[in-house]
């Protein structure tokens, strides 16, 4: 009996932690912010967003791509159905064929309130401080309930062994096969107070189309560009509240 | 009027032959599981639309079984039909057998199965995933002490047997709600899913019930009386009455809102639709109806055997269906735009599945048969002779 | 009993001096590898941790590094996994010589690469 008495006690503090740690599941507290020159830390009161515009997005453009996969190590098998994407070109025709086709890239959002972690068995799926929706590798066990639950198809699986490649970044590691993984807004560079390689190389091929900051932040740039140009997100609906923000769609 | 249990002999070479067979079967699931493991899961016909496949539907098919076969036990604890007292122990085994059978493909098809544990070590108590933990350890050791009780303790039979048939009710509504509660994909987000989980979970136990019964006491030249199988034959017309009748209420309330149009329309006369009509409906529960309320049909041992394996096929068809046809339809990112991109956005995912899904799926199937069949014959399971009272009639036939 | 002639006496003393002989056959690659390891010496010093505790410890605190790392998002630079190599400069004959000694796989390389 005390087994059985033991598993419902557990379901009753599941459903308790599950209610009080809903609105906004910090597991962990804030961290101090080490003083020593060699950290970079996840600071807590950041919101890190993304405003994409896609009116100075081009169909021929892929640099942001081809940023994301060097900096990532993020191979292509040329398996379309398998090939991992952390971040990709779509194409938008309305359906009535009235306005122009929109190209703009897809990525994941970064959402507040993101169904892929609410579903992760076992919380390797999380939220930093920063906002950062990120995949804790050790702990993925590749059941992929996460891209069941994405509605932006962010996530992918690693249905692959990997080789890293010969000039890999060391930065950032390989995946095994068998875990999920995803666009992780690039916070290893973030950590060293650079902005993610899309950004950079988006900037770099003179298109500034990726605007990336801090949105609590009321002096950033992208603080201001919200306030002031109208934007959207994706599936709003959804209520989500994603942080990458879409202009000209 | 109950006659005493024994174990079956398990002597015969027709024992050794299935026990081979089973084993053979688990053979196979064990080398699909090594394969898939060592080369990724890049040999199965799974893809980045569609990551749960056929090793799912078996295992979630054995799963909803599992639940369901605990009816006949709750048949005479719960609602005191007396009558199947004596199935009591046979029920909770079964339960229990094809429990171990579906969490073991579940766990097999993990992307990383060397963390399986880590489940029981981290949890985030939001997750479906890990209310079915406890769900499952929970339903596993009610059955077992339900066992136990029913061999032992009769007076708290009545107790843990009810509390048996209640979690079940939880717990077939979790497994469902695996696919009830994702909003992010259209066809995932009905709250009539887990309901029909539990209706298919009632006709698929109660068959696969008179199947086995049928077949053990066959086999092992033991009597059953055929009454016994028109009573359950009733109560799985009434349970497909009732799946019949939550799937029109889903598809009626689904189509009273503009917004599913599209992809109702889609599951209904879509590249999954034949599964839908054939397989939810033609298989599940219209064949096995129509067969239930032929005067002749209905009414031959032979006739409900027929449509017991048409309702278990069903339960199948129906996990496969919510599973891949959901999982197909295209993510709608831009709704009112047709959108176009190299990873296969707005368009329906493909799914073909490879032979060594199909090993690892029945390798489950063979670990819940090897377990039944050694369970069978080494403890007192079964009853030497399936009876019914003397002058009992069935309220209703054909 | 005067002497155990039975059949069943003469079973179970063969099958004792069997298990024996397999018991030492298995045994026989760990007496004789008895050498400790010789892990390659750090071109420079100190290591961010006392060495004799790090022979002990590293794992843990790898493994704590690890956590801090990736989910509260404290990237100590000098700490990190890809330091090592900035004083043990060949994994293989630094971390790989132990495990190997110790018959311990760790699964880090899968995905980490120890930078040359």
């Amino acid at each position: 009996m005390t087994m059985d008495r033991r598993t419902v006690l557990g379901l009753g503090g599941a459903i308790a932690a599950g209610v009080a740690l809903a609105p906004g599941l910090h597991l962990f507290a804030a961290p101090a912010n080490s003083t020593s020159p060699d950290s970079g830390s996840a600071q807590p009161g950041k919101r890190w967003g993304m405003l994409i515009d896609t009116t100075r997005c081009s169909s021929d453009c892929t640099a942001c791509l081809s940023a994301c996969r060097t900096e990532n190590n993020v191979p292509l098998y040329g398996d379309p159905d398998r090939d991992i994407h952390w971040i990709r070109k779509v194409e938008l025709r309305d359906q009535n064929r009235r306005q122009l086709p929109v190209n703009l890239p897809v990525l994941c959002n970064h959402c507040e309130n993101p169904p892929c972690v609410h579903v992760c068995p076992t919380a390797a799926s999380f939220v930093r401080h920063d906002g950062l929706v990120l995949i804790d590798k050790h702990r993925c066990i590749g059941c992929r309930y996460c891209i069941i639950a994405c509605p932006y198809k962010a996530r992918s699986l690693v249905f692959y062994k990997t080789k890293p490649p010969r000039d890999a970044n060391p930065n950032v590691p390989i995946r095994a096969a068998g875990v999920v993984e995803k666009c992780t807004f690039c916070a290893h560079r973030l950590d060293e107070g650079k902005m993610p390689a899309c950004v950079e190389a988006c900037a770099k091929a003179d298109k500034n189309a990726m605007i990336f900051g801090d949105l609590n932040d009321p002096n950033s740039e992208i603080h201001q560009r919200l306030l002031k140009e109208k934007t959207q997100t994706i599936r709003a609906d959804l209520g989500l509240k994603p942080h990458v923000h879409y202009k000209g769609i | 009027m109950l006659s005493e249990y024994s174990a079956i002999e398990g002597r015969s070479p027709g024992y050794w032959k299935l026990f081979a067979a089973l084993g053979g079967l688990v053979l196979m699931g064990a080398a699909a599981f090594l394969y898939v493991e060592h080369h990724g899961h890049a040999v199965t016909g799974m893809n980045n639309q569609i990551v749960w496949g056929l090793p799912h539907v078996f295992a979630i098919s054995l799963l909803v079984m599992a639940s369901g076969a605990l009816n006949m036990g709750s048949m005479s604890t719960v609602f005191a039909v007396k009558q199947f007292e004596q199935f009591g122990r046979f029920s909770a085994f079964l339960s229990i057998a094809l429990l171990i059978g579906g969490l073991a493909v579940l766990m097999l098809d993990l992307g990383r199965p060397d963390n399986m544990l880590l489940p029981m070590v981290y949890m985030n108590f939001r997750s479906m995933f890990t209310w079915n933990v406890f769900l499952y350890t929970g339903f596993m050791t009610l059955c077992i002490l339900y066992l136990w009780t029913m061999f032992e303790y009769k007076q708290y039979k009545k107790f843990v047997g009810t509390a048996a048939f209640g979690w079940r009710l939880v717990l077939t509504t979790g497994t469902g709600s695996i696919f009830g509660v994702i909003q992010g994909r259209e066809v995932f987000g009905s709250a009539i899913t887990a309901p029909t989980f539990v209706a298919i979970s009632l006709t698929s136990g109660t068959a696969l019930g008179i199947l086995l019964l049928f077949f053990t006491f066959r086999f092992t030249r033991r009597e059953l009386d055929d009454r016994l199988i028109f009573g359950m034959r009733n109560a799985m017309i009434f349970f497909l009455m009732l799946v019949a009748y939550l799937l029109v209420v889903e598809k009626f309330t689904r189509f009273y809102d503009p917004a599913s149009y599209d992809v109702e329309m889609w599951i209904l006369t879509g590249p999954w639709a034949w599964l839908y009509w054939l397989g939810v409906w033609g298989v599940g529960v219209v064949v096995p109806l129509a067969l239930l309320f032929n005067r002749r049909i209905g009414n031959s041992v032979r006739g409900v055997l027929t449509a017991s394996g048409y309702v278990v096929a069903g339960a199948f068809c129906f996990v496969a269906h919510t599973l891949l046809a959901g999982q197909s339809y295209p993510f709608d990112l831009f709704p009112g735009y047709t959108i176009t991109s190299v990873f296969q956005d707005g368009q329906a995912g493909t799914y073909m599945p490879t032979l060594w899904e199909l090993m690892l799926g029945l390798g489950g199937v063979g670990i819940s048969g090897l377990i039944y069949l050694l369970g069978i014959r080494f403890f007192r399971m079964l009853p030497a002779r399936g009876e019914a009272p003397k002058g009992w009639e069935l309220p209703w036939n054909p | 009993m005067k002497s155990p002639t039975s059949l069943a006496g003469r079973l179970s003393r063969t099958s004792f001096l069997i298990l024996v002989l397999f018991v030492a056959w298995i045994a026989t690659p760990f007496s004789v590898q008895a050498d400790p390891p010789q892990p390659e010496k750090a071109v420079r010093g100190p290591c961010v941790r006392d060495a004799e505790w790090m022979r002990r410890n590293h794992m843990d605190f790898l493994k704590h590094k690890r956590e801090e790392t990736v989910r509260e998002g404290i990237a100590v630079k000098s700490e990190s996994f890809l330091s090592c190599a900035g004083c043990h400069t060949s994994r293989e004959r630094f971390c790989d010589r132990c495990h190997a000694y110790a018959a311990v796989s760790p699964n880090c390389f899968e995905c980490h690469q120890y930078p040359k």
